[in-house]
């Protein structure tokens, strides 16, 4: 991150104040690192069973936009987070996220840059390296990307799909958004309606695990056909109905960008 | 992870809720002293991780020692829902007045727990909701301020309950809120819950299931890998923190990310390949979890093909390689392999393979590699004709 040029302020672990990693000074408490070093956002990479914990933390310290790295946390923490995060009016991206990036500007996350151009696309997924590779794809096509980010692959996230999409919506930068969604929940349903009603912009969507069988959990916890909801093609032809454009596979995504663009 | 129903029932009937006699049973063998215990006639009901049972076939009666017996072999063994009936429930058969459903599960995009309430029972919660939208009741609760029983109280009256019905009723789905949140459950349900010729209710079916990011708090739910998956690649997937789905084909897929994996799968088809399953690395790619992840999918007799498709944000790629290379190592497949690796340190990653004679795809499209791979798998193909 501090590469790619993001302004990395401070770090924080418990136990580890005084020490400086990359010139960048460590503190026990997030309270005491904002105290000298006023800061926007926060990226976490807090072990599961203690993220709800740091997530509170950074909340009552005042910070406004969370991205949360890290997976496997339990559904019944995310909730409260959530929750909590919302009462405070602060933005969490994720679980399981690999953050945001702005090509060219900054990012908050763990992504490899080498893959991603500044650009005119906006992109919102679901998955971590299936974004990586929509925009690989872009990318190498000479299509560049204003806005990526994941949204997590959890059940519970702490901000929709369809929150990402009244962000590119209103943003300058964006002239095109396209959506990587996976089978499982309705983040990609609830996207449609709000595309539909609401977006001017040409959306374009891929959704991943056609193959996927019936009631198995495809690795992600949100990842689960149940019976005929959640599947992909259903997700596709919702979309597709909200006057999205459906690509197959993720080098049609960068056919149908070209067209827009 | 999905609990047994006997498992599901344990836990309810340890945090008060009314559930039959029953025991389950894994041999033959121990069905005559069980009747015996339980008192005839019986419920003979299998044990699966999975829903639907009873429709199915999954559930039947016998009112005889001898009835019971042949039930419970036929059903021993037996393929149902897709899996192997390795256990069966015993239980007290109950005469219902009537059957009611309760329920909670997680709103995904609200990120808040649902309550459902049917005074219509034991069939799937969906039909209710198609067939009598008007019977069932569905309430968003706050995780953190709680459920009172107020609120449970005033879901069952909607529905027309009164006096000491409407109160146990009401009781059981708080207490069935109770277990959903110290379980960190994400499904909670009894259906039905019966309600005996004499207004007692009884949960005769239950489900559970447990987040599995939390089960590391719930040491006490003890968990038989072997009973829920009985695929010996999947336990030992499970087991290394692997999640793997086998698929019909005869092309093995490795990914990093579900994503990317699920993505990469629908791409071998497309490009007119089957793939074998689907084997998902998780974030964490170390030079021994690939190492594993190789030896799972290649110990299926049927692979043909395989295609490693990683992404590293954190994780250093050589380590991937290095594991990669660990498991061809000992395990010389002799079919073709394809890594298509992109991200940290991955030009020192792409020399490791190539040096050891495993074909790279450097380009950072998918699509190009697994049409390469469908050229490999086909010359492959040709060749062993």
């Amino acid at each position: 991150m501090l590469e790619y040029g993001s302004r990395i302020v401070a770090g924080v672990t418990p136990g580890k104040a005084g020490i400086a990693i990359h010139g960048v000074p460590v503190y026990d408490t997030v309270k005491e690192a904002v105290m000298k070093h006023p800061a926007h956002a926060s990226i976490l990479f807090v072990p599961a069973p203690l993220t709800r914990d740091a997530v509170t933390e950074a909340v009552d310290s005042g910070i406004k936009l969370l991205v949360v790295i890290t997976e496997h946390i339990p559904v019944h923490d995310v909730m409260h987070m959530r929750e909590y995060c919302e009462s405070a009016g602060v933005a969490m991206i994720g679980p399981t996220t690999p953050g945001i990036i702005s090509p060219g500007k900054t990012k908050i996350g763990i992504m490899p840059a080498s893959v991603f151009v500044e650009g005119e696309v906006g992109v919102v997924s679901r998955s971590g390296t299936l974004l990586y590779e929509v925009a690989g794809n872009l990318s190498s096509a000479g299509i560049g990307q204003s806005s990526c980010l994941g949204i997590g692959a959890d059940l519970v996230v702490g901000t929709n799909m369809k929150e990402i999409l009244r962000l590119f919506e209103e943003d300058e930068h964006t002239r095109l958004v396209t959506i990587v969604g996976e089978i499982g929940g309705a983040q990609e349903e609830e996207a449609a309606i709000f595309i539909e009603s609401k977006m001017k912009k040409p959306v374009i969507a891929y959704v991943a695990g056609r193959l996927a069988p019936s009631g198995e959990k495809m690795g992600h916890a949100g990842a689960i056909v149940m019976g005929e909801r959640g599947d992909a093609m259903a997700k596709m032809e919702i979309l597709g109905k909200a006057g999205v454009d459906i690509a197959n596979k993720p080098s049609e995504i960068v056919d149908i960008a070209k067209v827009h663009l | 992870m999905r609990l047994f129903e006997h498992e599901s029932k344990r836990i309810l009937k340890d945090s008060g809720i009314p559930v039959p006699n029953g025991l389950a049973i894994k041999c033959l063998d121990d069905l005559p002293s069980t009747v015996e215990e339980i008192g005839l006639p019986v419920a003979i009901k299998a044990q699966l991780p999975v829903g639907g049972r009873g429709k199915a076939g999954g559930i039947r009666f016998a009112s005889t020692l001898e009835e019971a017996l042949s039930e419970t072999r036929n059903l021993i063994d037996e393929m149902i829902g897709g899996h192997r009936v390795k256990s069966v429930l015993i239980e007290e058969k109950m005469v219902a007045r009537d059957e009611y459903y309760l329920g909670i599960i997680i709103d995904q995009l609200s990120g808040v727990p649902i309550l459902m309430f049917s005074t219509r029972g034991g069939v799937d919660v969906n039909d209710i909701a198609k067939e009598n939208p008007e019977i069932l009741i569905s309430r968003r609760t706050n995780i953190s301020r709680g459920l009172f029983q107020f609120e449970v109280l005033d879901i069952c009256r909607s529905l027309g309950l009164k006096g000491t019905l409407l109160l146990k009723v009401s009781r059981i789905l708080h207490k069935l809120y109770e277990v959903f949140v110290r379980c960190d459950a994400v499904l909670a349900e009894i259906n039905p819950l019966l309600i005996t010729d004499e207004g007692e209710p009884c949960a005769v079916d239950a489900a559970l299931d447990i987040d599995d990011n939390a089960l590391f708090r719930h040491s006490d739910v003890e968990l038989d890998l072997e009973m829920r998956f009985q695929d010996e690649i999947r336990i030992d997937a499970a087991r290394s923190g692997l999640s793997y789905v086998r698929l019909d084909g005869d092309i093995g897929v490795i990914g990093s990310g579900a994503g990317l994996t699920m993505a990469t799968a629908d791409l071998v088809k497309d490009f007119g390949g089957r793939p074998a399953n689907f084997l998902e690395t998780g974030g964490g790619i170390t030079e021994e979890l690939m190492d594993r992840a190789v030896e799972l999918v290649l110990r299926d007799e049927r692979i043909r093909a395989l295609f490693i498709n990683l992404y590293g944000g954190i994780n250093p790629m050589p380590s991937a390689a290095k594991g990669i290379l660990r498991a061809l190592e000992k395990l010389r497949p002799g079919i073709p392999i394809l890594v298509k690796l992109v991200g940290n340190q991955q030009e020192e990653a792409w020399g490791i393979l190539e040096r050891a004679g495993v074909p790279v795809v450097r380009d950072i499209q998918t699509e190009k590699a697994v049409a390469k791979l469908m050229d490999l798998y086909e010359e492959y193909m040709c060749a062993s004709l």
